[in-house]
């Protein structure tokens, strides 16, 4: 069996595996998918067909759901019916964490700063405005999960591990050599993407008319600077381009260069962002001009430190996706199309 | 939906709840001698009781857990493989679990 398709689909699998029995589940897989194949060769006095091989893991199913079997914890959300399964659910779980995590950040940095000044704002406005802002990001990002889940239950068949409609294209090989699989992006990657890139999006378009989304009970005295409105459409732009790539890798997980060059471009623009902004030197202003200067000034303080760190390691992080594509490009691996795929020939 | 379709799938539902039932027996009573998970799933096709990768796997391994299988890697023809067999606990369950499906066969043998 080709090396390249049985990996692709183990890798898959791994994903959702609980991580402490991970490696024994895929030995134990792998041999019986091995076994399963050999026989059939046995019986047929030749080789299988590519398509028959895809058959072969066919037959187990969906990695995902075929993962999620070994899980005795059966981790999902429900609200009287099942919402969210196993499958999604470490997805779902990812999404929402870096939403909430973010939403928190934001949030501890004006409580931090109104703590500084000492603006009275009392604990429970704080709790309120946390626990308005968190459920509003759980309830986006649940109903998102929710229509996915929805959707791939009604077709759960409808999978393949070439990302091109089952137009798989490997050669045989050796399973007993070690070749290096194709580089290909998950597909649950790019729509877990998406969700929260579109969660973002929604976001966003609300804070530009309630600025107490972001703010929180600062709202009250705070407002936000005009730098903002003036990043508010390249911000947007950045967030849909994004979803608009990820959208073009769940159609076609193998443009692996294509993400890696596009997403250079796009976080090359989000750097230009965070240059504009520090630039600004303003981020928030009092409601009533010449109040809350004490409070204005600590919170300006704060996230010109932010920005600071924010580009320090995104420039970091744009260098690294430069040498990344840089060595892609030498070694030829994972080009569009998937380009530099590595093949053994099968030995028998 | 016809009622031919509806009688169908129903019957099939049922029909897979009650093998569903059989299968923990049917995987201890098949590891009476040591197997590895393939060989495993062979014998129980050709006994007609055939099991999907999906739910065999798991199964033994929530019956390892629960101290009724023991297993061991170990090499065969040049490869790794698992080798499961009944514990002596499996083996006392294994008997327990028989006698109660011949008390339920004569039971049903009973009533219709």
């Amino acid at each position: 069996m080709a090396q390249e398709l049985l990996d692709r689909y183990l890798k898959n699998v791994a994903k959702v595996l609980p991580e402490a029995q991970r490696e024994d589940i895929l030995q134990e897989l792998r041999e019986d998918i091995r076994s399963e194949v050999e026989d059939k060769e046995r019986e047929l006095g030749r080789t299988l067909s590519e398509a028959e091989q895809m058959a072969v893991l066919k037959q187990r199913g969906n990695p995902f759901a075929l993962a999620a079997r070994y899980r005795q914890d059966d981790r999902s959300v429900a609200f009287g019916k099942r919402l969210i399964g196993p499958v999604l659910f470490p997805f779902y779980v990812k999404v929402l964490s870096f939403n909430l995590g973010l939403t928190a950040v934001v949030l501890g940095t004006i409580f931090l700063a109104l703590g500084l000044s000492g603006q009275n704002v009392s604990s429970g406005s704080m709790l309120s405005t946390s626990l308005l802002q968190l459920l509003i990001q759980f309830g986006i990002v649940t109903f998102i999960f929710t229509l996915v889940e929805r959707q791939s239950a009604k077709n759960p068949d409808k999978w393949d591990l070439s990302g091109t409609g089952g137009g798989l294209r490997f050669k045989k090989i050796d399973m007993s050599v070690d070749p290096t699989p194709m580089p290909r992006i998950s597909r649950l990657e790019s729509v877990s993407i998406i969700i929260a890139c579109t969660v973002a999006l929604i976001w966003l378009t609300g804070v530009r008319s309630y600025p107490f989304l972001i703010l929180g009970p600062a709202a009250a005295f705070l407002k936000l600077a005009p730098i903002w409105y003036h990043v508010y459409v390249p911000i947007v732009l950045l967030t849909v381009a994004e979803i608009a790539r990820a959208t073009i890798n769940l159609v076609k997980p193998d443009w692996v260069l294509f993400r890696q060059v596009y997403g250079l471009f796009v976080h090359a623009g989000g750097l230009l962002l965070v240059y504009y902004l520090i630039r600004a030197g303003v981020w928030v202003a009092a409601e009533q001009a010449g109040d809350y200067a004490r409070g204005v000034s600590i919170t300006n303080q704060l996230i010109y430190y932010g920005l600071l760190v924010t580009g320090a390691l995104s420039g970091a992080m744009l260098l690294v996706r430069l040498m990344r594509v840089i060595r892609g490009a030498k070694g030829g691996a994972g080009g569009v199309g998937g380009a530099g795929r590595q093949v053994m020939p099968r030995a028998r | 939906m016809t009622h031919g379709t509806n009688h169908s799938e129903l019957f099939e539902n049922l029909r897979l709840e009650l093998r569903r039932g059989s299968l923990v027996l049917a995987v201890l009573a098949a590891l009476k001698k040591e197997q590895y998970g393939y060989t495993l799933r062979k014998t129980l096709e050709l006994q007609g009781m055939a099991i999907d990768e999906g739910t065999l796997y798991p199964l033994l391994r929530r019956l390892e857990s629960q101290g009724l299988l023991v297993s061991e890697w170990r090499e065969e023809e040049k490869r790794n493989k698992r080798f499961y067999q009944l514990s002596t606990e499996g083996k006392a369950i294994l008997k327990q679990l028989l006698g109660e499906w011949e008390s339920i066969n004569e039971s049903l043998r009973g009533l219709v």
